[in-house]
Formats: C-alpha cells, sequence, structure tokens
C-alpha cells in the first residue's frame, strides 16, 4: 500500500510526457494554437522511410560517436580503477575523492570551461602547443574545437569517473585469494589479470558501459558547445525541434524513436545491471 | 498630464483599449517576467554586464528584484517560448512575426496614453507595430543583418556580396547564424531571387535555397546561436573571420583592436527593427508601461545607439547626439526609413515559415 503513491508519481511523471510526446508525433496535438490536428503519420513515415532522411542518418552517425565514447571511456576508466583498487592502497579513497572533485561544479560550466579556456584557438591546449614549438604560433590547430574530437574529448573527460566506479566497486569487492592462487599455480601477473581478475570484473565493465552509453544516445549540451555544424548528435536535433527551429511534432517523433531505442539498450543490457557489483561474481544467469 | 503625452496626429490613428478596471500600480506585484535578447536587460539588474543605461528609470523607481528575464536566441524561438512558456509580462520581439503573437493571443494591445515618450517615436516604425489599427508592437531598435569580416585576412575582391560565406578559400572560418529564416533569406539573396520575394520563397525556391545552405555547411566553423558568448568571442580571438552579425558586433570587435568591417552585399543587406509587446495574461499592466517608458525616453535610447550602434525609435536622436559621426554616417542612423531604404530589405512575416524551419532543421541534419 506504501509504495502505490510514489509508484503513481514516478509511472505520472515518466509516463505522462511519453503520452504527450506519442500525440505531438502523431500530429493529435500541437504546438501551434489554431492548427488543427488530426492522427497523420507522416512525420514517422519520412523519418523511418524517407529516402536520404537526413534526421535518421543523424542518428545512426549519433549512435556510432555514442558507442565510441562508451567503449572508450570504460576502457580508459578501467586501468583507474585497477590503481585504485590494488596499487593505491590506503590512498585510494582520497584519490577517489579527487577523481570526482571536478563534478561538485556544473556540467555546463565544465562544458564551457573546455571550450573557451582549453581548447579554443588561443585556449591553453594551443599555447603549450605553442610554447613548445610544436605549432607554429598563432596557428591553431583546427580540429581542436568544434570537431568529433572535442566532442569526444568532453564526453570522455565527463563520464570517466562515473564509468570508473563501478568497476572500482567490482575490484575492490574481489576475492583477491583467487588471484594468489592463481600466481602460487604458476600463472604470470598478466596471465592471472586475463583468466581471474578480468573475468570477475565484468560485471562492472558492462554496467559501467551501459552507465554511459544510455545517458549519451541523448546528449546535446556538449555538442552545442563544443560540436560544429558536422558534429552535432542525434540529441542537438531533438532540442532544435522544441527549441530554436520549433517543430514538436516532427521533434516528437525523434523524441520517441530515442525513448525506443534507449528502451532497447536497457532490455539488451539490463541483466547485467542486476548484478550485484559488490559480489565480483559472473553476470546473472 | 499623461493625455499630453500622447501620440502625434499620426500616431493617434492607433486605438488605443478601452479603458477597464485595472487594480493600481500600486496593487501590482511589480513581478516582471521579461523575454528578452540577452544584452537588453534592464540597467541596475545584475544581468545587465554591458553598460546599458536603458531601464535605468524604471529600476531605480521599482528596484530590480522584481524582473525575471528568460532568454531568446532568434525570432522563431521567441515565438515559441511566448506560445509555450511564461506568461510574460513584455516581449521584446522583432517584428516580423507581430501578427503570430496577436492571433496566437499571446499579447495585447499597450495604452500609448501611459507611455510619454510615445510621441516622440518614429512614426514609420509605429505604424509598422501596429496590427488591426491598435499598437502592440512599441517600436525601439532596429539595424542591419550582413557579414562581418576580418578586413586583414579577406581578400577585398572577395567581399562584395553575400556569396562570401560559401569561398570555399575561408573554409572553415564562417560562422552562420543559427536562425533559419535569415538564413533562407541570405540564401535567397545570395541566389540572386528577387529580394522582394526573400520572405515568400516558393517551395522550389525553398528546395533551392536549402541546397545552398547545405553545399555552405561545411565551410562554418559553427553555427552561433548567442551572440555574446559565442559570435563575438570567436570573432574575436581569430576562430572565425567571417560571421553574420548585427552592427553592434562590428563596434564591440573595432573597440577590441581588430581590423573588422560590415560587408555591403552588392544584393543587399537584410535589416531588422525590433520592439515591445505586452503579455496578455500580465498582471502588471502599469509596471510593463513604465518598464518600457523607461526604454523608450530619448536619453536611455541615446545611450544606446551610442554603446550598439543601432539606431532607435526615438527621433531626438538625431545624428548630432551620436558620437562616432562617421559611423552614424556610414550605418545611415539619422534616416528614419533606413531600414527600407536603398538595398536594405527589412524581414519579414513569412508566410510559410514552418516550412523554413523544418527545411533549416535538414541543413543542419544534413
Amino acid at each position: 500500500v506504501f509504495v502505490i503513491p510514489p509508484l503513481a508519481v514516478v509511472l505520472i511523471l515518466l509516463l505522462g510526457p511519453v503520452v504527450f510526446l506519442s500525440l505531438y508525433s502523431l500530429n493529435l496535438r500541437t504546438n501551434i494554437p489554431g492548427t488543427p490536428t488530426a492522427l497523420d503519420w507522416s512525420n514517422w513515415q519520412d523519418f523511418l522511410f524517407g529516402q536520404g532522411n537526413p534526421f535518421r542518418g543523424r542518428f545512426f552517425y549519433s549512435l556510432e560517436i555514442t558507442l565510441l565514447v562508451s567503449v572508450a571511456t570504460t576502457a580508459g576508466a578501467y586501468p583507474l580503477a585497477y590503481y585504485l583498487a590494488f596499487i593505491a592502497r590506503r590512498f585510494r579513497y582520497p584519490l577517489l575523492l579527487l577523481l570526482i572533485a571536478p563534478f561538485f561544479t556544473s556540467y555546463l560550466l565544465r562544458i564551457v570551461a573546455w571550450s573557451d579556456v582549453m581548447l579554443n584557438d588561443n585556449g591553453v591546449v594551443n599555447q603549450v602547443l605553442w610554447a613548445l614549438h610544436l605549432e607554429t604560433r598563432g596557428t591553431a590547430v583546427g580540429w581542436l574545437l568544434y570537431s568529433n574530437f572535442s566532442i569526444f574529448l568532453v564526453l570522455f573527460y565527463a563520464w570517466i569517473p562515473f564509468v570508473a566506479l563501478p568497476i572500482f566497486a567490482v575490484l575492490e569487492n574481489m576475492d583477491h585469494r583467487l588471484i594468489e592462487a592463481a600466481t602460487d599455480l604458476g600463472a604470470s601477473r598478466v596471465s592471472a589479470f586475463w583468466r581471474v581478475t578480468f573475468p570477475l570484473s565484468l560485471p562492472g565493465v558492462i554496467s559501467a558501459f551501459v552507465f554511459v552509453l544510455i545517458p549519451t544516445t541523448g546528449e546535446f549540451i556538449a555538442p552545442l558547445y563544443v560540436g560544429g555544424p558536422g558534429n552535432q548528435l542525434f540529441g542537438n536535433e531533438i532540442q532544435s525541434f522544441f527549441g530554436s527551429s520549433p517543430n514538436w511534432n516532427y521533434g516528437a517523433v525523434l523524441a520517441i524513436a530515442l525513448i525506443a531505442t534507449v528502451l532497447v539498450l536497457m532490455l539488451l543490457f539490463g541483466r547485467f545491471l542486476n548484478t550485484d557489483l559488490r559480489q565480483g561474481v559472473e553476470p546473472a544467469r | 498630464v499623461l493625455a499630453s503625452c500622447g501620440g502625434t496626429a499620426q500616431n493617434a490613428g492607433a486605438a488605443t483599449p478601452t479603458p477597464t478596471a485595472r487594480p493600481p500600480i500600486t496593487a501590482e506585484s511589480g513581478q516582471l517576467s521579461v523575454l528578452e535578447w540577452s544584452g537588453y536587460e534592464a540597467a541596475g539588474t545584475k544581468a545587465q554586464t554591458n553598460g546599458l543605461t536603458a531601464g535605468k528609470q524604471y529600476t531605480d523607481a521599482y528596484g530590480t528584484s522584481g524582473i525575471t528575464y528568460s532568454y531568446i536566441t532568434n525570432d522563431d524561438q521567441a515565438l515559441q517560448k511566448a506560445t509555450s512558456g511564461g506568461p510574460f509580462d513584455v516581449i521584446h520581439p522583432c517584428h516580423e512575426n507581430l501578427q503570430d503573437y496577436v492571433n496566437r493571443g499571446l499579447v495585447q494591445p499597450w495604452d500609448t496614453k501611459l507611455l510619454p515618450s510615445f510621441s516622440e517615436l518614429n512614426p514609420f516604425l509605429v505604424k509598422a507595430g501596429q496590427w488591426n489599427g491598435k499598437q502592440y508592437l512599441i517600436p525601439w531598435d532596429w539595424g542591419y543583418g550582413s557579414l562581418l569580416y576580418r578586413a586583414d585576412k579577406i581578400d577585398a575582391a572577395d567581399a562584395t556580396g553575400w556569396e562570401l560565406a560559401w569561398n570555399p578559400k575561408y573554409a572553415g572560418k564562417v560562422s552562420l547564424w543559427n536562425g533559419a529564416s535569415t538564413n533562407f533569406e541570405i540564401a535567397a539573396l545570395k541566389l540572386g531571387i528577387n529580394p522582394k520575394n526573400m520572405d515568400t520563397l516558393s517551395s522550389s525556391q525553398v528546395q533551392l535555397a536549402k541546397q545552398a545552405l547545405i553545399q555552405q555547411k561545411p565551410l562554418n566553423k559553427l553555427y552561433w546561436d548567442s551572440e555574446y558568448s559565442q559570435e563575438q568571442p570567436n570573432f574575436q580571438s581569430g576562430t572565425v573571420w567571417i560571421t553574420y552579425a548585427w552592427q553592434d558586433s562590428l563596434v564591440s570587435m573595432k573597440a577590441a583592436g581588430l581590423n573588422a568591417a560590415f560587408l555591403t552585399p552588392r544584393q543587399g543587406r537584410l535589416s531588422w527593427f525590433c520592439g515591445f509587446m505586452l503579455g496578455a495574461k500580465t498582471q502588471n499592466y502599469y509596471h510593463a508601461h513604465k518598464y518600457v517608458e523607461s526604454f523608450i525616453n530619448a536619453d536611455a535610447c541615446v545611450q544606446m545607439t551610442n554603446l550598439y550602434y543601432y539606431g532607435t525609435a526615438n527621433t531626438n536622436v538625431t545624428p548630432d547626439k551620436i558620437q562616432n559621426q562617421d559611423l552614424a554616417a556610414s550605418l545611415d542612423l539619422g534616416n528614419p526609413r533606413a531600414i527600407v531604404s536603398g538595398n536594405n530589405h527589412l524581414q519579414s512575416w513569412s508566410p510559410n515559415r514552418s516550412a523554413l524551419e523544418l527545411a533549416w532543421q535538414e541543413v543542419v541534419a544534413s
């Protein structure tokens, strides 16, 4: 009985907007007063089957970027988590705190810092390159900002601490006697890692991958500030349809398509999220 | 006293609403919600960091704590925010979507008798701010849209028309505005379409313009949304050499020591005028009038012109009051009909704006 009120609130807050979006996507509602509404699938048909539809193309492009960022961030976070769990010893919690310290400031401010302080033509990175004579003074590296590189870098930076946490949790709580047993039985450190440590940490790795994959699928802030015209992600299209070039009906089609994609990803990876990360055991069957 | 400050003979043609029983200003909360462009906040508010003194009369009298600003970055967005957000007491859009604001029931006519400076406003702009004979828009600022470019980086021979933004020589150094209607107007002018038709493009012309913008897209470093946090910083840092801009950017970039020039395209510049609208649901009717009066009075307008070098609607801002006479002359600031004179093309209402917005989205996504 006590669960019903919060459950109702969650359902209303989660499903209500989706229902409204669905109505917009089918032209049963409109954001322009006075515009007639009637069931119309044409926006869906255009998005799904329209020849050379640019929004569909942007959708797949965004998925590629998202996958790339997720894989790279997870791969980058693993050594970090490993260092914290196995090498840092008594410094691991202070170091963990340092790792997440930037997140006490707003995400937007950190992105603007990358854009305006670090990567722009007179930014820190170019200044360092000039000081080291790796680039002619006054000549900025063109792909540092408003590029795929800058989007990738900012998303990598933004997500790596979060991604390191579930891996760290698994490694930290792993039964270290198994690794000792492997080395006692003659396994090298590398072999013990690949045959014992890594397989046991997979639930954390997959959880970490999902942690970054799902939110970045709808990312729009980072591309908005550090992406160029050719690097905007699917989330930017949705944002623009609801903001600067308003067409909520078409925007709702894109938003529902994105929600459906995230749901599919959740179903695909959800089983791994059920695993108790502290156990460091194989994924749930 | 207020009646004596009413409109001129011509302005008096604008019907004012029948007086209705409204609570006096002392009974209003004074919590003003304003939909505004960045840089135009009232003097004294924390948000006003550019040095504009307009609005000072109001904030001196009523303080700053009651004013809340919401921001717009283009006119399509302004209309959408006014429709789905708010309600706003005062809105500062440009004139082209005036009829949409009225038809959507978002605004109500001003009582021009409550605006002592109304009689000083440019009759041409006042007339253009009317719809169905009622004064829905109080004109305030006007200016031009063109390409701002680095004269020390761009060959003079290349800087003759809008095609400068399409010149592959400057790939990666161009930045157009993320404004759907404006970019289609630019593309139309570049394609040689009659400027009179730039806001009434046929379907085939929209497709042509869209293709031209898709062709131009790779040359852009970015499409800017914010003048002060994107357009001007990127131009100043040298990240871009050619950007769509309004004339205040010319002033700012020259002040920053850059060799900047404001293109006079052979196809003509774009021109615009903006002003204040009164929210239909405002509970601060008299506060809203006081607020707008503090912007349209001559002192505020002179200072705004000397800060941004935009034209103002107040006819008491004569050329002799403008500090940089050469710049004022080059921008024709003394001409009350400058925005429709010569080779200037006033941005106007587009009957197929939805199609343009979708086409622009396709350009961005392509």
